[in-house]
């Protein structure tokens, strides 16, 4: 990657961009274990995840529109998308925190990091961006949301679940246009490829340095949290948002569910 | 005496060079705000100025201008964008933005429907027609927010100097901007 044009911290020995402006309510951390996690559904748990999840959402809209920024020549369709992106994600952003509130929460009731916003910015490409927001961090979050909806409902707040869902029906469009305009790319010029690769790289490495065990994260799957553990792979959202079958499959080896790749004909 | 079918292309052009040029510095603005409200705020009108970009985008085309056509404003109006661009303030950043650029604007679209034939360029009309009724409305969520949330001026007087200076600009569009035009199409 070129020398940055932008502010930057070290963290944990990696170089990322700057985080984005916070309102001083908020405390922002820049690593997993500063946050306040909980694997339950009680209610201060119930209030961070949608804390958490408003704040990843406020660093969506910025990622999107730091694309428009950086990337003034990209086609102007591809740039539609990210515009209609900010459009979706500042929706998200709203309905959070109304939610958030309607539950008694606030803004700054809890920690904040800004990972995702640092790790794709710090990035010199359109392609590598997309393939790290869109169809690396916003796919995992599909496949968070697959089994959170779940859990939201199995204790009735069926209208947290219910945003839940609307806003993972705009994820598949994001992860889908981000997979489209790839492989555009890519077909115009295969060295986009390469900057891909880079991308990925970059992120797995950074995600080693960021794990308390140092552990590299598999490709197209997120790291951290408890609620990542155990989210599976949300097969029927990743084939409408157009990753291929092998892809999927690879997915599924990765996160150790090889047993649902279905075998190949003639070697059953 | 109307307006010739360059003269619209230029016009339709600098609109919509002003479009994006706004959609970007909504987009520049985002990050670099602290205020979540409006972070929201900013994000959900980047969309609608892409698409007001893309409506006459699409539109200069039809008028024998290249797809998507863009032109820069005159220098004085270009000057006036980035100073409202180059604010750091959040109330400097909302009042610049929605009380001083888009009532400009509308007075600007209102000049060119004045000398436009309304039957001839009506799909440009119509785009104009829409884009008023999006930006009267980004106009009231600004102010919804504004009365939410407590942002003050640095300078209470400055929106009005910036407004007085956008009043002062005589020219909006650059004459013979499209001078290109035969060519860029040509190639």
């Amino acid at each position: 990657m070129s020398a940055p044009t932008f502010p930057v911290k070290v963290v944990r020995g990696v170089t990322l961009r700057q985080d984005p402006a916070r309102e001083p309510c908020f405390k922002v951390v820049q690593t997993g274990d500063e946050m306040f996690e909980m694997a339950d559904m009680s209610e201060t748990s119930r209030r961070e995840r949608l804390h958490r999840h408003m704040n990843n959402e406020a660093g969506a809209i910025e990622i999107a529109a730091q694309c428009l920024v950086d990337f003034p020549d990209a086609p102007w369709d591809l740039r539609m998308q990210l515009a209609r992106q900010c459009y979706d994600e500042a929706r998200h952003v709203a309905a959070l925190l109304r939610r958030l509130l309607q539950l008694g929460g606030y803004k700054g009731e809890f920690p904040i990091a800004n990972y995702e916003w640092s790790v794709t910015c710090t990035l010199d490409s359109l392609a590598g961006r997309l393939a790290v927001q869109n169809r690396t961090f916003e796919a995992g979050l599909m496949d968070l949301l697959g089994s959170l909806l779940k859990k939201w409902r199995e204790i009735g707040d069926h209208t947290t679940a219910d945003m839940l869902e609307h806003i993972l029906a705009d994820e598949v469009t994001h992860v889908r246009f981000a997979n489209q305009w790839i492989r555009r790319m890519a077909q115009q010029d295969r060295r986009v490829l390469l900057k891909v690769a880079q991308a990925i790289r970059f992120l797995a490495a950074t995600d080693v340095a960021h794990s308390p065990g140092g552990a590299a994260q598999a490709p197209g799957v997120r790291p951290a949290g408890a609620d990542y553990a155990s989210a599976g792979i949300n097969v029927e959202d990743r084939r409408l948002a157009e990753f291929t079958d092998a892809e999927i499959d690879s997915f599924l080896q990765n996160a150790g569910l090889s047993s649902l790749v279905p075998a190949k004909a003639g070697k059953e | 005496m109307g307006l010739t079918i360059r003269e619209k292309a230029e016009y339709v052009g600098t609109f919509r060079g002003v479009r994006v040029y706004l959609m970007e510095m909504l987009a520049r603005w985002v990050p670099t705000t602290p205020e979540l409200e409006v972070k929201v705020l900013f994000g959900r009108h980047i969309w609608d100025l892409a698409q007001h970009a893309d409506a006459l985008g699409k539109r200069a085309f039809e008028i024998r201008a290249p797809l998507h056509y863009t032109l820069r404003p005159s220098e004085e109006y270009q000057r006036l964008l980035e100073e409202i661009s180059g604010c750091q303030g959040t109330a400097e950043r909302i009042h610049g933005f929605y009380s001083v650029i888009l009532p400009g604007l509308e007075k600007r679209h209102g000049d060119y429907l004045a000398h436009t034939d309304s039957l001839q360029d009506e799909p440009t009309v119509r785009i104009l027609d829409r884009i008023q009724l999006d930006d009267a409305r980004m106009r009231r969520e600004s102010q919804a927010l504004l009365a939410e949330i407590p942002l003050r001026l640095a300078d209470p007087e400055w929106p009005g100097r910036l407004a007085a200076q956008d009043s002062a600009v005589t020219q909006f569009v650059v004459p013979g901007s499209g001078v290109t035009l035969a060519r860029e199409v040509a190639s």
